[in-house]
């Protein structure tokens, strides 16, 4: 059995500090296509809902007349969750307050030539 | 729009499922293809002949998932063009029902299975305790078949208490 294609963008993620979790998922059906996360974390509820945040974000992007959408961050009492997409994937990052958010960032944005 | 129930305890788990789900359609049904509950459709013929086609699928899918994987399939789904359809077996204590939903590109396959958990779960916590234990003949089949969907479809009264258990399991 082959390795998935996203395994190395996500233990290279999964390895940045404070990150509990990073999955890819498909935009229009929320289902995780491959994932890296801590025990206790329900991915297919977060891949779901993340994936609906990005799809409704980005087509709010388009009709504001803002293009695609480059990066998105959504910062909650006890966390973040970062998503960045591409030709209908979504890459999820799941991260604690204490991460370092530029880097996480900077990694994703990195890793988005892996899901075209 | 509000859904439509034959039972009332039905009526808070479907509406949460439409509300969060963004559902088009959403049809809870008995096996046998009584209607419990639905949301979407205007006309009765077309509860019936949804109720009737989802529990034949339903009930082929669960033989041909014995045949193949020795258990029946819990849940199918099927993508058109525009609407994707999902139908799932809702397993309860006391009663068995099949979950059919239509959505477009404003839900999605995840939220929907996540959402029919979620039903599921505020299904088997809302149930009555089984009163009734009635065998099923061709003219009480008939009859409770007819009497839901007048229920749904504003025909018929319910139960003094709001709603009489209308199920009877063999």
């Amino acid at each position: 059995m082959s390795a998935s294609p996203f395994e190395g963008v996500l233990s290279l993620l999964i390895r940045q500090r404070g990150v509990q979790g990073c999955l890819v998922v498909g935009e229009a059906d929320g289902i995780v296509v491959d994932s890296n996360v801590q025990v206790g974390i329900q991915s297919n509820v977060v891949a779901a809902l993340a994936a609906a945040l990005y799809r409704k974000a980005r087509l709010c992007s388009a009709a504001a007349g803002l293009s695609t959408v480059g990066f998105l961050q959504l910062e909650a009492e006890r966390g973040h969750i970062c998503a960045i997409g591409r030709d209908g994937l979504v890459l999820v990052t799941l991260a604690e307050p204490r991460a370092h958010i530029g880097r996480i960032r900077g990694a994703m944005i990195e890793s988005l030539s892996v899901l075209a | 729009m509000r859904t439509h129930v034959a039972e009332p305890w039905i009526e808070a788990p479907l509406q949460a499922f439409v509300d969060d789900a963004s559902a088009l359609f959403a049809l809870l049904l008995h096996p046998n293809g009584q209607v419990m509950g639905q949301f979407g459709f205007t006309r009765a013929v077309d509860v019936m002949a949804a109720c009737a086609l989802a529990a034949a699928i339903h009930a082929s899918a669960g033989e041909l998932g014995r045949e193949l994987d020795g258990k029946p399939f819990r849940e199918m789904y099927h993508a058109g063009r525009d609407r994707q359809i999902f139908i799932g077996d809702v397993p309860t204590t006391h009663h068995r029902f099949v979950f059919l939903t239509v959505f477009d590109a404003e839900s999605s396959l995840g939220l929907v299975r996540i959402y029919f958990e979620e039903l599921c779960a505020l299904l088997e916590n809302a149930q009555p305790p089984l009163l009734v234990e009635a065998p099923i003949s061709a003219a009480s089949l008939e009859h409770d078949l007819n009497r839901n969907l007048a229920i749904l479809f504003g025909r018929a009264p319910r139960g003094a208490d709001g709603g009489e258990s209308s199920i009877s399991l063999a």
